[in-house]
């Protein structure tokens, strides 16, 4: 019949039981779903941030070489070490292809990230925590982490940003 | 200007068999492509081979996706929303003159696209994100190939009502008609879409315009992106219900909850689009919990509706055959042997237990913060878009050749085994390259070695033993893939003509015998399979929260 | 022969011109006016934090 137009009076036809069970036992289900993801919001530790403000490459670089030259504590392969101080706000920039600076941090304390592009989107990818965030131009995106594992973090990129895409790793130390 | 067909008794516009006939050419012509791209980039990859060097890698990523996710798929949905709105009302083309200025404008679309991304000029990915940049061709090509299907399925919505105004089908819509009405519903939001996005981006990529801001871009490109994968959804499952009433005779046991379910994708299902945001700076959590559930998931409860619709009109018909030992007599005694049958219980099974279960987890607002762009992504996609439609898709085509094209199955013994093998590569690639995402292996990456940059990460060794199976998976689906464009290229350009019903080689089923006024369940052994598609998307769902409470904190 | 009258959600259901006037309406609100509007809602960052690291102006 699917095929063909329903019978008479299809419209009319009483739902039969199992069907009736499944869709409501569905419906409980995708309620739940939706209202889990906002309880989560309240009380879960997961969670992407409310805050993002608007930027330029230009200002979001001068700010990410404002906060390396105040925090720098060494060099790594060329690209500078920073140790900020807890609950401080953390500039880091991706450009291609680039993740400046590399991060020294503590466990259990907050750091509210900022983080921008120069050039074109990249990925954020902490690994191996494998938590993973998008990262424009033109957008800082605010989010607040605390490290709950110590050792040593990449940050891979994992937005296709060009040829180099797989060179663009990044590195956060984490001490206890 | 009618024939009528021999083995159905519809009309069939022979202008509208003609237009079905060459859009499907142009859907297998476009898999082709795609299937090729898929073989380079699993050998890819997969580095023990590392095939193609780092710029031909993307090239051929871009090249797959808008082949395999576009083109194959769009072609493939016109000729289905032809023969939609033709045949199966026993009516005419509105306009076969429209009808041919939609295909040749896709094509020409097909061809410029092709063409600019092959000679690397478009080494942007589906996707195209600005500021990424492709040559102005590029954006052309893609425009008109929308436009081109835009005006195919307005024909579609004008073939509906001429067949309405000169009375062809009585009142109602038959149920697969009407799911290709909520499909072309969301073509129409989808294809409007692509073009906001893509004429401003093709002004910029002419410097006619100065810049884009990369966040206006992804939100609205996802509105083309994402919809048009749920046009995909909703195409396979009106194709799905066809199945189960070319097999077995099956129709869904509550039209009107069927049909409920599909306007429930017509309101809820395209602002889902927001999944691809999720952990992105910009909008609120407000507006991602709202717009990635579906609007409160009405429209997974309009998947979860089908889930049980579809399985129990199989299980209806067939009970009402004499198969009513036990819970699953219905589906053991099920025309196996049949590969359209095969093809589309497959589809359904990948679709649900592949696609399904790690679709909603990846669209939830905070678990998204463990998959996004890894390579449990496209995994997830696997599941829905390959497994599910593009196998639901090859399964139909198994009566399009004798029906449209009136031509017998060359190799019918290979076509039997077709669905499995395709079906069975495609779940293993899924899976696999979903548990290779869940270890952080980043998408569209050539080299996870990451040589030539300043530090490396080796991931879990774990996952060598995921890579392997994720090239057995990938290849024995595109051995599966090739199966099929043989089969059907042989068949419609070779193939023993058919002269009649006694050529068929697939049975049209009989419609059973009416169901006994009912004593409560209709199809215990369909909500036995719901259930347990219930328990285990409730597992994986546990599951991936609960390694989300494990990662660092994070607001 | 008994008269009835069809019920007001069959008719929307059959009425596919109404279901397309919801289905783009309904998304382009939701999705697209509405995202759009917060893109368009962002303020620059804070002159404190601005002020903290490039110092007084």
């Amino acid at each position: 019949m699917a095929l063909l137009p329903p019978g008479e009076g299809w419209y009319f036809k009483k739902v039969a039981k199992d069907e009736k069970m499944w869709i409501t036992i569905a419906l409980v289900v995708c309620l739940i779903l939706f209202f889990w993801m906002v309880v989560w919001h309240i009380y879960g530790r997961q969670n992407p941030s409310f805050i993002t403000y608007r930027t330029t490459p230009e200002e979001f670089n001068a700010l990410t070489m404002a906060f390396i030259k105040k925090y720098q504590t060494g060099e790594m392969n060329g690209i500078p070490v920073v140790e900020p101080p807890p609950n401080s706000d953390v500039f880091l920039v991706g450009k291609m292809w680039r993740w400046e600076p590399v991060l020294v941090l503590k466990k259990g304390q907050e750091y509210r990230f900022h983080i921008s592009s120069l050039d074109l989107l990249h990925g954020f990818s902490l690994q191996p925590v494998n938590m993973n965030f998008m990262v424009y131009p033109g957008y800082d995106y605010v989010l607040t982490f605390k490290p709950t594992s110590a050792g040593e973090f990449a940050i891979v990129c994992n937005e296709f940003c060009g040829i180099g895409h797989h060179m663009m790793i990044g590195k956060i130390i984490v001490k206890e | 200007m009618f024939r009528t067909c021999d083995i159905t008794g519809f009309k069939v516009d022979l202008r509208a068999e003609k237009l079905i006939q060459l859009n499907a050419v142009m859907a297998v012509v476009s898999l082709l492509v795609g299937v090729i791209a898929a073989l380079l980039l699993v050998l890819t990859r997969w580095q023990v081979v590392h095939l193609l060097p780092v710029e031909w890698y993307y090239r051929a990523l871009t090249l797959h996706g808008l082949n395999a996710l576009i083109f194959w798929i769009v072609f493939f949905e016109i000729a289905g929303l032809y023969f939609g709105s033709t045949v199966v009302l026993n009516s005419r083309m509105a306009s076969p003159k429209f009808g041919w200025l939609a295909l040749i404008l896709m094509v020409l679309g097909f061809l410029l696209v092709n063409f600019t991304i092959l000679t690397g000029k478009a080494d942007v990915l589906m996707t195209s994100y600005a500021p990424l940049q492709a040559h102005p061709i590029y954006y052309l090509g893609v425009i008109l190939f929308a436009v081109g299907a835009l005006i195919g399925v307005f024909l579609f919505f004008a073939n509906l009502l001429v067949a309405r105004r000169e009375r062809t089908y009585g009142d109602t819509l038959p149920l697969f008609t009407f799911g290709l009405v909520a499909a072309a519903i969301i073509a129409v939001l989808t294809l409007a879409t692509g073009a906001v996005i893509y004429i401003p981006t093709l002004l910029w990529s002419l410097g006619i315009i100065k810049s884009i801001d990369a966040g206006v871009y992804k939100l609205v490109w996802w509105g083309l992106g994402h919809s048009s994968q749920q046009i995909n959804v909703t195409a396979m499952i009106a194709v799905w219900y066809l199945g189960a009433f070319l097999t077995v005779g099956g129709t869904s046991i509550n039209e009107k909850v069927s049909r409920f379910a599909f306007v429930f994708y017509v309101i809820g299902i395209n602002v889902a689009s927001a999944h691809h945001l999720l952990v992105d700076p910009g909008p609120s959590p407000a507006w991602k919990v709202f717009n990635t559930s579906y609007v409160m998931y009405i429209a997974v409860l309009a998947s979860m509706i089908h889930a049980f619709a579809v399985p129990s009109a199989v299980e209806s018909a067939q009970r009402r055959k004499g198969f009513t030992k036990g819970l699953f007599d219905w589906l053991k005694n099920a025309p196996w042997g049949n590969p359209a049958f095969s093809a589309v219980f497959l589809s359904i099974l990948i679709f649900g237990f592949i696609g399904g279960v790690t679709g909603v987890v990846n669209g939830m607002e905070q678990t998204n913060i463990i998959v996004h762009n890894t390579l449990s992504i496209p995994g997830h996609f696997k599941g829905t878009v390959v497994g599910g439609t593009t196998l639901a898709f090859m399964g139909a085509t198994y009566y399009l050749i004798p029906l449209i094209f009136r031509k017998k199955i060359t190799l019918f013994g290979l076509a039997k085994l077709q669905p499995w093998v395709f079906g069975l590569g495609i779940a293993v690639l899924a899976v696999s390259m979903y548990i290779l995402g869940a270890f952080g292996v980043p998408r569209r990456h050539y080299d996870i070695t990451f040589s030539g940059g300043p530090f490396t990460y080796t991931f879990n060794p774990a996952t060598d033993f995921f890579w392997v199976l994720f090239a057995l998976g990938g290849i024995t689906a595109v051995i599966g893939a090739l199966m099929w464009i043989l089969i059907v290229v042989i068949s419609v350009f070779f193939g023993e003509p058919v002269r009649g019903p006694q050529d068929m080689q697939l049975k049209i089923a009989e419609p059973p015998p009416p169901a006994k006024e009912g004593h409560g369940f209709e199809a215990p052994g369909t909500l036995t399979l719901t259930l347990l598609f219930m328990g285990v998307f409730l597992i994986f769902l546990l599951l991936n929260w609960g390694w989300l409470a494990a990662m660092w904190e994070v607001k | 022969m008994e008269e009835r009258k069809t019920p007001f959600f069959q008719l929307v259901l059959e009425d596919f011109m109404f279901l397309l006037f919801l289905g783009v309406t309904i998304y382009a609100v939701s999705y697209l006016i509405w995202g759009l509007m917060e893109l368009a809602w962002l303020s620059p960052i804070p002159a404190e934090i601005k002020q903290e690291l490039l110092g007084g102006k």
